[in-house]
């Protein structure tokens, strides 16, 4: 078996434009997740959705960085 | 034999001692024909000997042994065999034959000797033909030692004139290329002829073994005689795409020493006479697709370089802060990215890296080269396979993103020469999902946080669970989310007037006053349930005693909603009665106006304690 080059998962072109992208929208549910924690009352608050809000906008948040480290140059 | 040199001065040469050795020759090799041409156009000396071995004897022989005196041994970087080419005998230029020390008894002890195996053995009368590359580091030495600004440098090399061999040499032929500058003195011999910067000895016939006669070429030289110390390479690979190459070289001049004073003036106004022995820039050849150059040093950037690259390479050219004489020292960093898919592959389930062990630089001698190649967090059975022998060991660095650090593995050679820039593979095992490491350190990262918001919002933090300050806070808070639930409730009940007037509106333009019958049955149902639902909020309302600055305005506000739904109510019934009895169009408009006005009195007073209760 001949080698094989190997290359990134992902092309080094994409890496501005997905952070770009991954950090807006991850930026945005971030926003929401704090405005949700400011106007709910303790009562009506519910823990679920509090971790799902800040689980989807941390998984955004964090590709979004690593892509953000990649297109500047910080090879991870 | 001591041989002494005149030429004004003095040289102790070679103590050396040809005894024509009474002691039989390992074996009956005779060379029928030595071809050396000695290469001085840079610092580094190259010798290539093209030999022909014959086999004199009976016995059949695989082994040819090179003599080396230890004087030249010290200074031995790279030694290699290798068929010629043409003729037939081997086309392959790649091939390469195994050279390895070798130790014969017998021998005079200042030699050292090598063995080179041949592919197969030499039978009676067979013969062979190879050549010997032997590049030698610090060979030529300066002389004079120590020169001013506007000298000139001028080296001298001192080899022999005939082909140091344990073997009887039939023919033989010598010649030394040196740079085309000026030739101060050379040896004469019988057969010595020069032809512009070339020297010729030879050819010589029938020499025995260990034949010598010292020659000694003395010369100008005003090649960068650049030395690097030390040179540390970081190879780093991440799997993102990306191979980083960064090179911390501490270089200096190894030419002949300066001395004097420096006068930047006279060398900027005429740097080929007043600083003919600097050098001032270098070039690196680095490889095709190199991106991310940088060049500084402990200051910052260094703006003084150049990059042009095309499809086959890209070329650095790197001018140092200042040029350097003879024993000037300098120190700098370059650094370069390469695109990942060009150095790494993959194999029968193992990664490796696939790279050049010297330095890009052209024609720079290395004293002692450490490179390091750091792998990805997360490696496995790492081995290495090098072209030559180095030291080796391993190493961990924690970098970007790191848990438990890199793996690094070091190799380390002294003396190395262009020659070295050979390719060498560091094999390792890496699973894809290890790749998930960092962003899944991000991630966490960040979840933290938001964690910790939740965690802030959760827990209560007073101190005094008792006090009658902390207790209204609770009550005010339960009150809070119980009129938070009442303008919900007030909010839907709008929304399903706002049905019923559409529907209104539908019937004006369709006629069909069933569905409006069922719509207000809807409505109904709905408005019923939700005021069954108010009640306890109300009543929890009226109970609680830190809600009294905002129950009057809830009550308002609940008992006005009521009365915009009965006009709402009563207005829907007139416009559907009127349907129903065909009466005319104006007359409901008529009947209707009144209450419609009512109406909207009522929506905008509903809206505006809806604010009133938002602020408070």
């Amino acid at each position: 078996m001949a080698p094989k080059p190997i290359t990134s998962p992902v092309p080094d072109v994409w890496y501005p434009t997905l952070s770009v992208f991954m950090l807006a929208i991850g930026l945005i549910v971030t926003a929401s997740f704090f405005i949700y924690e400011a106007t709910s009352s303790r009562q009506s608050r519910s823990l679920a959705k509090e971790v799902l809000t800040g689980a989807v906008a941390s998984v955004f948040l964090g590709f979004g960085s690593l892509f953000l480290l990649l297109a500047s140059g910080v090879y991870v | 034999m001591r041989v002494q040199w005149k030429m004004g001065f003095r040289f102790d040469l070679l103590v050396f001692t040809v005894a024509l050795l009474s002691s039989p020759v390992l074996s009956d090799l005779i060379l029928s024909k030595v071809d050396r041409r000695i290469d001085l156009t840079s610092q580094i000396v190259r010798i290539t000997s093209t030999l022909k071995v014959e086999n004199a004897g009976s016995e059949s022989v695989s082994q040819v042994l090179l003599a080396f005196p230890d004087l030249q041994v010290k200074d031995l970087a790279y030694l290699s065999a290798k068929p010629t080419e043409g003729k037939g005998k081997a086309k392959r230029s790649d091939v390469t034959l195994p050279v390895e020390a070798a130790n014969p008894k017998g021998m005079p002890s200042a030699l050292t000797f090598y063995a080179v195996s041949l592919p197969k053995a030499l039978g009676k009368g067979d013969s062979y033909t190879f050549d010997v590359l032997a590049v030698f580091t610090h060979a030529l030495r300066p002389f004079p030692e120590k020169i001013t600004q506007a000298d000139i440098q001028l080296v001298v090399f001192q080899d022999s004139a005939y082909y140091l061999s344990p073997y009887a040499v039939k023919v033989q032929s010598l010649s030394v290329k040196l740079p085309e500058a000026r030739i101060e003195s050379y040896t004469k011999l019988e057969n010595t002829k020069i032809h512009g910067s070339e020297i010729k000895y030879g050819p010589y016939e029938n020499l025995p073994s260990f034949s010598y006669s010292p020659i000694v070429v003395h010369f100008e030289s005003n090649q960068p005689f650049a030395v690097a110390q030390e040179l540390v390479r970081e190879i780093e690979i991440s799997h993102w795409g990306n191979v980083q190459v960064t090179e911390h070289y501490n270089l200096f001049h190894g030419g002949a020493q300066s001395k004097g004073e420096f006068s930047r003036l006279d060398y900027q106004a005429r740097p080929t006479i007043r600083g003919a022995s600097a050098f001032r820039y270098l070039v690196a050849k680095l490889p095709p697709r190199a991106h991310s150059v940088y060049y500084r040093d402990e200051i910052g950037n260094i703006s003084t370089s150049h990059l042009w690259g095309d499809s086959k390479k890209t070329e650095l050219l790197i001018e140092p802060r200042f040029p350097l004489f003879g024993g000037w020292k300098t120190t700098f960093t370059i650094g370069y990215g390469l695109p990942l898919k060009d150095f790494l592959f993959q194999s029968e389930g193992k990664r490796f890296i696939n790279i050049t062990f010297g330095s890009p630089m052209n024609e720079l001698v290395i004293d002692n080269l450490i490179v390091k190649v750091v792998l990805p967090e997360g490696c496995r059975d790492i081995s290495v396979s090098a072209p030559f022998p180095v030291n080796q060991w391993e190493e961990t660095k924690v970098s970007h993103l790191d848990i438990v650090g890199r793996p690094v593995v070091v190799l380390q050679k002294s003396n190395v020469v262009p020659e070295h820039n050979q390719f060498f593979q560091v094999h390792y095992k890496f699973n894809k999902l290890s790749m998930l490491r960092e962003p899944f350190m991000l991630i966490s990262g960040f979840f933290f946080l938001f964690v910790a918001g939740i965690i802030y919002m959760h827990v209560d933090m007073s101190i005094s669970k008792s006090s009658a300050s902390y207790l209204v806070r609770l009550q005010w808070d339960e009150v809070q989310a119980a009129t938070q639930q009442i303008r919900n409730i007030i909010d839907r009940c709008l929304t399903t007037h706002d049905k019923l007037e559409a529907s209104l509106r539908d019937l004006s333009r369709t006629g069909d006053v069933q569905a409006c019958k069922s719509a207000r049955k809807a409505a109904d149902v709905l408005l019923k349930e939700l005021s069954k639902e108010l009640k306890p909020l109300l009543s929890f309302l009226q109970s609680s005693s830190v809600a009294g600055q905002i129950l009057p305005k809830v009550e308002e506000l609940v008992s006005k909603e009521k009365e915009l739904q009965e006009k709402v109510m009563v207005k829907h019934s007139t416009v559907v009665d009127c349907y129903e009895k065909k009466t005319g169009l104006r007359d409901v408009e008529n009947r209707v106006a009144s209450q419609q006005q009512k109406i909207t009195a009522l929506k905008r007073e509903v809206e505006n304690l809806l604010e009133l209760i938002d602020e408070i």
